[in-house]
């Protein structure tokens, strides 16, 4: 493979990780119902 | 009769400004006072699909109204910075999750787990209710009175709630100024 091969090899590699990263802070977004800490 | 909400129905509702109809937010984590039956805040997440959360947050006392399709704030300076905000908004406690807490009558008797709080709709977060898994099966609601009794990880209610666990939001609605009027609170 030349060098222009790795490069797009490394190019898509990027791209894949960058949508992974999105995709798992987009699925963090979901939060939850909390009570107070006074409730003792 | 009350029109009525769920938390879950919050979440993910945009936060508009009533001056200018800007849409700042959107709601992440809400935050529950079960002795006062108040919310006393929400986190906050970036509008856009991939954006992520947001470090500012949004106080009880700020929010003008939770509607159905949206939380109303008065203007751009009701969301403020985590230093600003109380502690329990600033640092949601994640390890109190209300939801699956048991509900006990004063009596000691189970009426089942909560899986979701209920709202006043167009109030500044006032918890009218529980949405319950039934101890003997199925989902229910249940009216609160406007303070509630805390024991540990048990929501103590008084023992007539037993009488008025409804089947809808409908039923709720219209159980809840019967239900205070009987504990004397309105």
């Amino acid at each position: 493979m030349g060098v222009v091969g790795w490069l797009i090899l490394v190019a898509i590699v990027v791209v894949i990780a960058v949508v992974a990263f999105l995709v798992i802070r987009r699925r963090r977004r979901g939060g939850g119902v909390f009570a107070t800490r006074d409730r003792r | 009769m009350r029109l009525l909400m769920t938390a879950s129905q919050i979440r993910g509702l945009p936060v508009v400004t009533v001056h200018g109809g800007e849409d700042m937010a959107e709601v992440r984590d809400v935050i529950y006072s079960p002795e006062s039956g108040r919310l006393v805040g929400v986190t906050l997440n970036k509008r856009g699909f991939f954006a992520g959360r947001s470090r500012d947050v949004l106080s009880a006392e700020a929010i003008h109204a939770v509607g159905q399709h949206a939380v109303m704030v008065i203007d751009e300076s009701s969301i403020v910075a985590p230093e600003d905000a109380p502690e329990d908004v600033r640092h949601p406690a994640t390890e109190r999750d209300v939801l699956g807490d048991d509900v006990l009558t004063e009596g000691g008797s189970s009426l089942g787990k909560v899986v979701d709080l209920v709202l006043l709709v167009g109030s500044s977060g006032e918890v009218v209710g529980y949405q319950i898994d039934k101890t003997g099966g199925g989902r229910g609601y249940i009216p609160l009175p406007a303070q509630l009794s805390v024991s540990g990880d048990a929501l103590v209610v008084p023992n007539i709630t037993e009488e008025f666990i409804q089947d809808d939001l409908v039923g709720l609605g219209a159980s809840v100024d019967e239900f205070r009027s009987r504990l004397g609170l309105s």
